[in-house]
């Protein structure tokens, strides 16, 4: 069994490389999503004006403009493969589960580098107060392990169906939601200094509960 | 043919007992005739997702054209349903509280509902191929098989709500007057046979088409 795992685990690790080199070769689908991030951030920032006192407002901007620019940038993972053609020969060499956990990682790694750049920019434009960084960076990180598990599935299943676009921001919100509610649930807790425990169980469970499903079904997705 | 004038028979009774007969709950009021259609509407919303979630399940595991037939129809049905459900839940709420609509830990719900069956059914519409279809929106459906009890569940006891609770409180005892809970109940029984009715009906409609496609 060791050997199987190990093998596993360099087939994801090999389709890690394989996405960031070709991510980096091009930065089309990093430059889109910082564009869109910055592009949102100042609409935000340019209607509302330092919003220093409304942290309710702040928690409920800051995920909205993350969510946008997870919805436009993550279908883009697997419907490259689709268009370039190469998705037969990746399916030759790995299996669907190895091929899927790869492009989830990158999908987090993709997520964290677009948040590098948004976090700062948000809290500097919106003038918000001072973050409890251990809780923040909690609350962000179990939020990104979710929109980027349901991101993967979620593009896997609509590059498949001739919608793409449009259709994979509608189909992934309904799975999104609970992310959306306790995190920014747990923003606005975090900066009103109130407790954040229960936000941050369900953001934990959620996205266990959202991994499992997603390792158990990526099997049944490619079958021709 | 006996058993849907029954049907009719029964809804036809029921409802005219309810909304006339009845007593009315203290703080409901007059209002309180809304529980006879919105409550076994938002039942069987419940009820078709799960028909539609352990179908689409079934399907993974033997793919049977048939398990995709019943997913499908559950999830039109589902929807009929959950925007009975919503509209009636509105309309109430503007009478009782003010609003129509307030983000109410319970209307989040249904409307996460409402929003999760059309996905489900925009998804279906983009994907000609029908095994293909099949195959993932089942796929999709089990996914959000995981999402809805932390939507459904966790989050309204999460938050305060001021939606009624007189059948599910803490003493965990129907606390209703007797009268109410016969006229409640024989609408919930009615609702569910014409679901179980019209489900029926979609799946054998879905049947024929696949027929005739392949004749």
């Amino acid at each position: 069994m060791p050997k199987a795992g190990s093998r596993s685990a360099a087939a994801v690790w090999t389709i890690l490389r394989k996405e960031c080199r070709s991510e980096w070769r091009t930065r089309y689908g990093l430059n889109a999503a910082l564009l869109f991030a910055v592009a949102s951030l100042t609409a935000v920032s340019f209607a509302a004006g330092r919003l220093s006192d409304r942290t309710d407002l702040l928690a409920a901007l800051f995920w909205i403009v993350l969510l946008f620019a997870t919805l436009t940038s993550m279908s883009h993972a697997f419907v490259r493969e689709m268009e370039a053609r190469t998705m037969l020969l990746l399916r030759l060499v790995a299996s669907p589960t190895e091929i899927a956990t790869g492009k989830l990682l990158f999908n987090l790694l993709f997520l964290a580098v677009v948040e590098a750049v948004t976090v700062p920019l948000f809290l500097i434009l919106t003038g918000a107060p001072p973050v409890r960084w251990g809780t923040f960076l909690g609350i962000l990180g179990l939020g990104t392990v979710s929109l980027a598990a349901s991101s993967t599935l979620v593009g896997a299943v609509i590059a498949q169906t001739r919608g793409r676009g449009a259709l994979f921001a509608g189909v992934s919100l309904p799975l999104l939601l609970p992310v959306l509610a306790a995190a920014v649930g747990g923003t606005r807790d975090m900066w009103a200094s109130n407790p954040v425990d229960g936000s941050l169980r369900l953001l934990a469970s959620y996205a266990v509960a959202l991994l499992a499903a997603s390792l158990l079904l990526y099997d049944h997705l490619w079958e021709d | 043919m006996v058993l849907r004038v029954l049907l009719f028979v029964w809804i036809a009774v029921a409802m005219t007992v309810s909304l006339l007969r009845a007593p009315l709950v203290p703080v409901l009021e007059e209002t309180t005739r809304v529980l006879y259609f919105h409550i076994p509407a938002a039942w069987l919303t419940v009820v078709a997702l799960g028909w539609s979630m352990i179908h689409s399940i079934l399907y993974l595991a033997k793919r049977d054209l048939r398990h995709d037939d019943h997913a499908s129809a559950a999830a039109e049905l589902g929807l009929l349903f959950c925007v009975g459900a919503t509209v009636s839940g509105a309309l109430w709420a503007k009478s009782m509280w003010g609003s129509y609509w307030n983000w109410d830990p319970r209307e989040t719900s249904i409307f996460f509902l409402l929003l999760l069956y059309t996905a489900y059914l925009a998804l279906r519409g983009s994907i000609e191929d029908e095994e293909k279809r099949a195959r993932l929106s089942a796929i999709y459906s089990v996914a959000a098989f995981v999402a809805v009890p932390f939507l459904i569940f966790v989050v309204p006891r999460m938050y305060e709500t001021l939606h009624p609770d007189p059948i599910i409180n803490p003493r965990g005892k129907v606390d209703m007057d007797p009268m109410i809970r016969w006229c409640f109940l024989a609408m919930l029984v009615g609702f569910t046979g014409l679901y179980v009715w019209l489900q029926a009906l979609r799946v054998r409609v879905s049947r024929l088409e696949r027929a005739a496609q392949a004749a």
